[in-house]
């Protein structure tokens, strides 16, 4: 079953923004915990102006105290709330793993389905200006590891609304969004909005069709494969590329269907490869059917380090358009001198040279 | 004191002086680009810095955090490194890895700032009972924030380090305010009485702009320390001029009024000792030039350092 996405044009934090509107307004029971939650600044425009009109009350500016704030989160959630929380960096949510994990992902089940715990998470990676190591992790891996968590990240205005309507009116369980910074002065169009490839917000999504290579990627890399995927497509390269955007429940059929198809797989993940959603998706394909595979899977991410700071390095830390442009033509081609020419900016870089925060 | 008092007042003034001006060339730099990381700037809390430091000894260690540049600089971190790091270049003091918020300096015992709120203050405390095992008369300072004081990881080191009787000083950096949060918002405890019934004795600064009585507090605190008195707890209340993160003023951002900072700016003793500081510009400029031509000068890091001390 595949439907298209609901969204009108709308950059991703006007989707944000709407997201956490709609949450308070439909549900009286929700609340919006976060530091900084009701500043100027707003979470970078997401919660601005949101005090004003369903209180102080509800949107609960929270002191530094991500473990227990994550805590009283899972209280509120047991007790009839819908409990929103929001962490500028996904790295300070690193102090809150014990509530998340042996807490809110257990609850259900230790219990014998006694409880649910109906959360989400807001996470917001990092990129660019000197991040550095502690402001920049994409850690997806560590949560879908857990069984009993939701993990998405959403790639386009569209992703935003629905799957974060989805999780607040009808997902029992606690969800962990891994936002992008540097998507969120992006404007998405509808027509460009990926169709989903399943029943709920939840599901994977088709970026676009094609017949030579599938590339299943995350977060800002669908973007960037949908730009290598369009510089290709001129050049006789066809790219389908699945934005998996659910990564701890992959429907492995849509990533086999695709592989068979194709015979060529590229994983392009905004985090490290080992143990990774590289690595996942790899298991997928080589416990289903490793034989319709008729070249070695190539995976890019992080390079295998902490980020470091200085801005010759973090250039080269991230894959961008130019590298993986060649990545895919030379898995195509199946040949490094793959005899296509290569976009020559280096990224999406017009936008990260010109990020220069609000951190 | 070996110098006399008007001397010491003098150096602690153009380090103060040093600190200041080092800040404002990273604010007038930051448009063309060259300084590609968030800077936490301490622009009005520089005293803090300077007096603590005056205290320590260079055996003595020092953990802080991103708002970093002025203990580095008061520490006795070199200005050149600090510039090539802030610049993200070869030469910085690591090699570009670490920016403005990671700032270090092991050889005059600057161990490190982190960027995730206090994160580095069970490391003083650690430090301090490395010390204490060594049997060394090392004495460590763990400078944080007052919105660091609402981590849990605060609480477990003051009760870890009143049981153990560790040689830290735990210094709570005040200036009144996380981000764009005032205390109010977040606190629902006085800092200083939470403080004192893990049985620390503690000491408050009102006035985070008196480099003398920074400094002569410090010292007394760290014989103390060193003496095997157990940790102690110093409040230093203070001012941040600028916006918490970047190179701005935010007098207009309504969360707090310009009027806050008139008090401060008038006993900013860069303001209240300005003949002084007259006199020093000079040479204070010429040490700032050569720091960035260091900089300027550096090459950026080669490919292959991206690699290099993962493990
Ligand atoms: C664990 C963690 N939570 C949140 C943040 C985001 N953050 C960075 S600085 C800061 C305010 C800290 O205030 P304070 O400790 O008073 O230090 P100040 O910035 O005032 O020097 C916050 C919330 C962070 N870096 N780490
Ligand atoms: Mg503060």
């Amino acid at each position: 079953m595949t439907h298209q996405s609901t969204a009108t044009s709308l950059s991703y934090r006007e989707a944000l923004h709407k997201a956490m509107h709609d949450a308070m307004a439909g549900n009286p029971n929700a609340l919006l915990f976060g530091q900084g939650i009701n500043d100027h600044k707003g979470i970078f425009g997401t919660t601005t102006g949101l005090a004003d009109k369903f209180g102080k009350h509800r949107l609960i500016e929270v002191p530094l105290a991500e473990e227990g704030v994550t805590g009283n989160c899972i209280g509120a959630a047991l007790n009839g709330a819908y409990p929103i929380n929001v962490h500028i960096r996904s790295d300070f949510v690193l102090l809150a793993m014990n509530q998340i994990i042996n807490l809110a992902a257990k609850y259900k089940y230790m219990f014998g389905g006694l409880f649910d715990v109906p959360m989400l998470v807001r996470l917001v990676i990092g990129r660019s200006w000197g991040q550095g190591a502690q402001h920049s992790q994409s850690l997806q891996s560590l949560f879908a590891h857990i069984p009993g968590l939701t993990v998405i990240m959403p790639a386009s205005s569209g992703s935003i609304v629905d799957s974060y309507a989805h999780a607040v009116r009808k997902h029992r369980g606690p969800v962990i969004s891994l936002e992008h910074r540097l998507m969120y002065d992006l404007k998405f169009e509808p027509e460009h909005e990926p169709v989903v490839l399943g029943a709920t917000p939840f599901s994977q999504r088709k970026v676009s069709h094609g017949s030579d290579v599938t590339i299943v990627s995350t977060s800002i890399m669908s973007l960037e494969a949908r730009r290598a995927g369009e510089w290709l497509a001129s050049r006789g390269i066809s790219c389908d590329i699945i934005d998996l955007h659910c990564v701890s429940h992959i429907d492995a059929d849509v990533i086999m269907k695709s592989v068979a198809r194709t015979g060529k797989l590229l994983v392009a993940d905004t985090s490290w490869q080992p143990y990774g959603v590289s690595a996942e998706v790899c298991r997928i394909v080589a416990m289903r059917d490793p034989g319709v595979l008729k070249a070695p899977v190539v995976c890019m991410g992080m390079a295998a380090a902490p980020c470091p700071t200085a801005k010759a390095l973090e250039d080269i830390y991230y894959p961008n358009l130019t590298t993986l442009t060649d990545a895919i033509a030379t898995l195509v081609r199946g040949k490094k001198d793959n005899g296509i020419e290569l976009p020559h900016e280096r990224s999406m870089a017009d936008v990260y040279k010109k990020f220069k925060g609000p951190f | 004191m070996l110098t006399a008092p008007n001397e010491r007042l003098k150096r602690l003034i153009r380090q103060t002086l040093l600190i200041r001006r080092i800040e404002e060339r990273v604010i007038e730099l930051y448009p063309s680009d060259k300084i590609q990381s968030p800077v936490h700037l301490s622009i009005g809390q520089e005293p803090v810095a300077v007096g603590l430091c005056e205290a320590m000894t260079p055996q003595d260690i020092l953990f802080t955090t991103y708002r970093g540049h002025a203990y580095y600089i008061a520490k006795g971190g070199t200005l050149p490194e600090l510039m090539a790091e802030l610049y993200g270049r070869s030469g910085g003091v690591s090699g570009g890895k670490a920016g403005s918020m990671h700032l270090a300096a092991p050889e005059v015992g600057m161990m490190g700032s982190s960027a995730v709120v206090a994160s580095t203050i069970p490391h003083g405390v650690g430090a301090a009972l490395a010390a204490k095992l060594r049997g060394e008369k090392q004495a460590v300072i763990t400078v944080f924030g007052d919105g660091a004081t609402e981590e849990g990881v605060y609480h477990e080191s003051l009760n870890f380090a009143v049981l153990h009787k560790v040689p830290v000083l735990f210094v709570c950096e005040n200036n009144a305010l996380a981000v764009h949060t005032s205390l109010a918002e977040r606190q629902a405890f006085d800092t200083e009485s939470h403080a004192k019934a893990y049985g620390i004795n503690t000491t408050v600064i009102e006035d985070g702009n008196d480099l003398i009585k920074i400094g002569d507090v410090t010292a007394k605190l760290l014989a103390s320390l060193r003496a095997g008195g157990g940790p102690e707890w110093l409040m230093i209340k203070t001012y941040r001029y600028k916006e918490h993160v970047g190179p701005g003023d935010d007098f207009d951002a309504g969360y707090r009024k310009r009027a806050d900072m008139e008090p401060w700016w008038k006993s900013d003793p860069l303001n209240r000792y300005a003949d002084i500081v007259k006199g020093m510009e000079a040479e204070v400029k010429a040490e700032i030039d050569r720091a960035v031509a260091f900089a300027e000068a550096s090459a950026p890091p080669a490919p292959e350092q991206l690699l290099t001390d993962v493990e």
